[in-house]
């Protein structure tokens, strides 16, 4: 829906190398999306909205693969939904499945060792166990669709290009992370702050259900 | 709402966020040990996802429930791989979109933590877990050392492809030893209606009846096709407003929603039938012709006063059953398990069904159903009395070989029929199973099977109330257990070891069923091309195989005249009612429904003896004492439960508790009151008489209170639900045709 009206804008090189070496597929899903994102500020701000307000220091969680956020959605500029695909869409926001990786790192980057440790997985048909950083307890029903709808889709004047600012409200800044970090607190209080200061419902059984 | 008023919700939200909100939400901002948590859990993403499957939302595949036999089409919903919720399939006319609890439960079923993961074998007398690989390479040992036609096959109801393989596999073996094994069954009155209507398994068309007499056929729980009769009763009871009338020695959960319950003599509702027979001829005018001189003349002798010596049930009674049937017609007159399960149980059966006869009502409101157009896919439908022929054949040396699935009859069959004694005459047991049980406890093979969310199948409903269809067994996920096989892999495999050439060309029970839609016949597939039928079965979870109804017609009515014997020794009689819950016991270890309780006493995890008061009062016993119920084949201890709803001289202890190996959620719980029935069968067709064992009761002196839900049996006059008088009700809304 978005992908095709920002064909124009600035082409990002690697883009041109797909073509060159002729990814048509490549360049339709990857290229087009990895540009879209050209005009983006850094901090754009994100209309109709008030963030919520708290701070965690998180712990450093490891890993099997370290996965540089800021280079893909920083110094490449890809929308976080190209990979997080299923958060407008479902409830959660998804890790994004081993062969969505494997679109691009079959050809970029294979020489890099944390590439090649992907490779190897996906050679031996498996999926990196990830450690999960951010968590509601089961009892609470949280929806990234809605909130998606709420300050992106539905949001008068904001511009999808900058939906990294709306995921930073709960997720902080993980365009400046390597591996994801928890930096908010996402505590019931952090959540009805930010649902009352945005007129979000406030009956229990909207999360309590 | 005007600018100035403020809601209650509004007042709260304030309260909550507004003014003192800083104070109140502060509570809300401890971390929780879950958002404490980062890097405790897994996630995993997809390898290469499917491109439909979207995380978090639910997928809905189409299936067959397998928790009874009755094969109600079932819808599962699927999310991330894992089934999480089944309801009922819109399209089955079987259940046409209900449920009940029992398959509702199946998710703990598939989940269960006891499931078995790994094959067993015995080595040195202990069941020892080994590879798939080692287990079988001992089946295919002693197979091939064996006598093949003495291999012996216990199921349960079994339909559909699987029963053509079982089929095939036995003949390839050269054995006819299938034993079919249900406790709960409809085993006598299938043998009548065949006898007496050519068809064991007729329509019962509740819409079409005005009133109903049913003796001890539990309808809406137990009986034949639970969901789909609780349809149709709902049915029967809107607008024109049926009358539901039950004879029983315990109330059931069809006898709870009568409007007249008749607590009979136990095995006497025959004589009670031929009582209303004989009403119905000398007061109704019935038409004694459709009745041979023979019969008509024993229901002569059955005069009012007669049938009450013999039943106990009032003249007024049975004069009032008799008019409710004459007065709301068409009628529909039917019989289940405590009416059955006598030596006498044929005769009782027979005589409810020479009412329906005198009432008009073969092919009225018991219509004809017809073969299954493909009849090597018909159910094979189970029988207490194919439990006695195992036990024979075992013993006598008929075995050498013995493959046990869908059955637990070391759990189920009476004590004294000796079974586990018998059953270690036969050499060499197999067990194919999700779950050790009493029964696999004894093989000296076990081979763990898929759970039915994960296997493949077809199944024939037995019952099939409008046109015929094929329920779709498909799995709702993959298998949760590498080392598993499905019923039908073994079936295929066992008929390669028999060198059945046809069979190997199918490297599983997938190919071979997918095969097998394709070769139905034109007419079946609609026109579609083999992948499109297939693909479409799939998705609806059914077949439709066309309908080929006869007619019914009577065919010969034989009736001998029963005898009754008092027994001073054991004044009182078991009834071994079936739960709607736990059913014969296969069900126990499901917490859900350990958990649910009784829809009659309110019961859970337990087991209970059901006593009219003024028997509680002639022994002295209060609600929650233990008592001992002792016939001439052992005893068993329960807990009193005083209700009005059993005869005085019953005793009802349901069945399916008293496990000793049936995993951590049923072992140990509640007795069995199987295992004290007394020998004796029915005379015709060789059923156990279940009903029928004499007891005696004693106090142990020990008392408890009853784990039960709810303490109270009445509403203290707070309203809670509210009611209204039968007269009040007939004027207003009972369309006037209560008599």
């Amino acid at each position: 829906m978005f992908a095709s009206i920002y064909l124009t804008s600035r082409q990002h090189p690697r883009g041109r190398s797909f073509m060159g070496r002729g990814f048509a597929v490549l360049f339709a899903m990857v290229f087009s999306m990895v540009s879209l994102l050209g005009a983006a500020n850094v901090h754009a701000e994100v209309p109709n909205a008030i963030p919520p307000i708290g701070t965690h220091n998180g712990e450093d969680v490891p890993q099997p693969i370290e996965f540089p956020h800021d280079i893909h959605a920083d110094v490449n500029e890809i929308n976080c939904m190209y990979c997080h695909t299923y958060a407008r869409r479902s409830k959660v926001a998804g890790i994004p499945p081993t062969s969505k990786c494997m679109g691009c790192h079959s050809v970029v980057a294979t020489d890099k060792p944390r590439i090649q440790k992907l490779t190897e997985y996906w050679e031996n048909k498996q999926s990196p166990d990830w450690n999960k950083v951010h968590d509601v307890p089961d009892f609470v029903h949280f929806t990234h669709e809605k909130h998606l709808k709420r300050f992106v889709f539905e949001n008068e004047g904001m511009d999808v290009d900058n939906v990294s600012e709306v995921c930073a409200f709960c997720h902080g800044d993980v365009k400046k992370m390597t591996v994801a970090n928890k930096t908010k607190p996402l505590t019931m209080g952090f959540c009805v702050r930010c649902h009352e200061a945005n007129d979000g419902p406030s009956d229990c059984w909207k999360c309590h259900k | 709402m005007s600018g100035n008023d403020i809601n209650r919700r509004d007042f709260l939200k304030f309260m909550g966020l507004g003014g003192v909100g800083a104070a109140t939400l502060s509570g809300c901002d401890m971390p929780t040990t879950v958002t404490l948590e980062e890097g405790k859990e897994k996630v995993v993403s997809y390898l290469a996802p499917e491109e439909y499957v979207i995380p978090g939302i639910g997928v809905w595949y189409a299936s067959t429930c397998q928790q009874c036999p009755s094969s109600c089409g079932i819808h599962g919903r699927v999310r991330e791989g894992r089934v999480l919720k089944v309801e009922g399939n819109p399209e089955s006319s079987v259940n046409g979109g209900g449920l009940c609890q029992m398959a509702h439960a199946g998710l703990q079923s598939h989940y269960n933590p006891d499931r078995l993961r790994k094959p067993l074998i015995r080595k040195g007398g202990t069941l020892t877990e080994v590879s798939w690989k080692e287990a079988w390479a001992v089946v295919e040992e002693k197979l091939a050392a064996s006598d093949s036609a003495k291999t012996g096959w216990m199921t349960g109801t079994v339909s559909g492809h699987q029963a053509v393989l079982l089929d095939a596999l036995q003949e390839a073996n050269g054995s006819n030893k299938h034993y079919v094994y249900e406790a709960i069954n409809n085993s006598v009155g299938e043998s009548v209606n065949k006898a007496m209507l050519g068809e064991a398994t007729p329509r019962y068309r509740f819409d079409k009846a005005q009133s109903i007499l049913s003796f001890g056929a539990d309808f809406l729980g137990t009986w034949v096709s639970p969901v789909h009769f609780s349809k149709e009763y709902a049915e029967f009871r809107t607008g024109d407003r049926g009358v539901l009338m039950v004879v029983e020695p315990k109330m059931t959960l069809t006898g709870a929603n009568a409007d007249f319950w008749v607590p009979a003599k136990p095995g006497t509702e025959g004589v009670l039938a031929l009582g209303i027979a004989n009403v119905l001829l000398t007061k109704h005018q019935a038409d004694a012709k459709l009745l041979p001189a023979s019969v008509r003349k024993l229901i002569s002798e059955y005069n009012v006063a007669k049938v009450t010596e013999v039943t106990g049930v009032g003249g007024d009674s049975v004069v009032k059953i008799t008019n409710h049937l004459k007065n709301h017609a068409p009628s529909i007159v039917m019989s289940g398990a405590s009416a059955h399960e006598h030596e006498n149980g044929y005769f009782n059966a027979t005589a409810a069904m020479v009412l329906n006869i005198l009432l008009g009502n073969v092919g009225k409101t018991i219509e004809s159903s017809g073969a299954m157009p493909d009849v090597k896919l018909a159910s094979k439908t189970g029988s207490s009395s194919a439990a006695m022929r195992l036990a024979a054949d075992a013993d006598k040396g008929a075995l050498e070989t013995l493959f046990i699935t869908g059955a637990n009859p070391v759990f189920t069959v009476p004590s004294y029929v000796g079974l586990v004694d018998k059953l270690a005459k036969v050499p060499f047991k197999v067990s194919l199973t999700s779950f050790m049980d009493e029964t696999a406890a004894l093989s000296d093979v076990i081979l763990p099977l898929l759970s039915s969310y994960e296997d493949w199948g077809t199944t024939a409903a037995a019952y099939q109330p409008t046109e015929k269809v094929i329920g779709i067994q498909q799995p709702l996920m993959q298998p949760l257990y590498a080392e598993t096989k499905g019923f039908g892999d073994v079936l295929l495999d066992l008929l390669k070891i028999q060198g059945a050439e046809q069979y190997g060309a199918y490297t599983d029970y997938y190919s071979y069923l997918q095969n097998a839609l394709y070769s139905l016949p034109a007419s079946v597939k609609q026109g579609l091309s083999d992948a499109d039928f297939w693909h479409d079965s799939l998705k609806k979870g059914l077949i439709k195989v066309g309908d080929a109804k006869g007619s019914l017609s009577v065919k010969t009515i034989d009736l001998t005249a029963p005898s009754f014997e008092d027994n001073a020794d054991f004044p009182m009689v078991l009834a071994p009612s079936a739960r709607q819950g736990l059913w014969d016991g296969r069900l126990a270890n499901i917490p859900w429904l350990q958990e649910a309780p009784d829809q009659i006493t309110k019961i859970f995890w337990d087991s209970w003896a059901e006593l009219h008061p003024s028997t509680a009062k002639k022994f002295g016993v209060k609600e929650g004492d233990v008592i001992q119920v002792e016939s001439d084949q052992g005893s068993i201890e329960a807990q009193v439960y005083i209700y009005k709803g059993v005869h005085p001289d019953v005793v009802a202890v349901p069945m399916g508790q008293g496990h000793e190996n049936y995993g951590r959620y049923a072992t140990n719980l509640g007795v069995n009151p199987l295992k004290i029935l007394s020998p004796g069968t029915d005379k015709v067709t060789g059923e156990i008489a279940a009903h029928a064992t004499r007891v005696r009761i004693s106090k142990t002196g020990k008392s408890s209170d009853l784990a039960r839900l709810g303490g109270s049996e009445t509403q203290v006059g707070r309203k809670l639900v509210s009611t209204v008088s039968a007269d009040v009700f007939r004027r207003t809304e009972g369309g006037g045709n209560v008599a």
